[in-house]
């Protein structure tokens, strides 16, 4: 956000108290927050669809028996991986 | 809503939502297109067949149920290891 102007998609920030824009940081945050962790989500549905949907035309439409735990393992040990490497980068820091 | 027209703060905020549910959507779309795009229509030919018509309607749906499984089991964990945290914290 331009905070060098006070006009933010034609609202006058000036008509804003102190209390409003605390109040308005707090949902910008969140917001970001909230935007981030979707970003994840369509990251990790790209990765998921490749290794669990086997490859070719799709005939049926909603995911299968095998698809669907296979997708749910998939973002479960992604996580797992993630952690992993976390871990291992705190502990060659030490 | 008219009542808060006038209100710069709901008035912004609601500015934000809009923005990040569209962004969302384009995202969404996007990788709609990519992956149904890749996997049925592997030879573009002159016009797009009934075959890949309905491949692309079969693709789409899995891809959003594969969105919304993903989705889930993401905030569940991401939830259980933030209330692990808070337990060792």
């Amino acid at each position: 956000m331009d905070m060098g102007s006070n006009n933010v998609g034609g609202v006058d920030l000036s008509r804003l108290s102190q209390t409003e824009k605390q109040e308005l940081q707090q949902f910008v945050m969140n917001e970001a927050q909230k935007a981030r962790i979707q970003e994840s989500i369509h990251k990790l549905t790209d990765t998921c669809f490749r290794k669990c949907i086997p490859s070719g035309a799709i005939k049926k439409a909603p995911l299968d028996k095998y698809e669907e735990p296979c997708v749910k393992n998939c973002v479960d040990r992604f996580l797992d991986a993630n952690f992993l490497v976390l871990r291992e980068l705190e502990r060659l820091r030490q | 809503m008219s009542a808060y027209a006038g209100d710069p703060k709901t008035q912004i905020m609601r500015q934000v939502q809009q923005e990040a549910a569209m962004q969302n959507a384009r995202q969404l779309v996007e990788k709609l297109n990519e992956h149904c795009f890749e996997r049925c229509v592997p030879k573009p030919g002159a016009s797009l067949s009934s075959g890949e018509s309905s491949c692309f309607t079969a693709c789409m749906e899995k891809y959003m149920t594969a969105w919304n499984t993903v989705s889930k089991q993401y905030v569940a964990r991401i939830q259980k290891e933030s209330q692990n945290q808070a337990l060792l914290n």
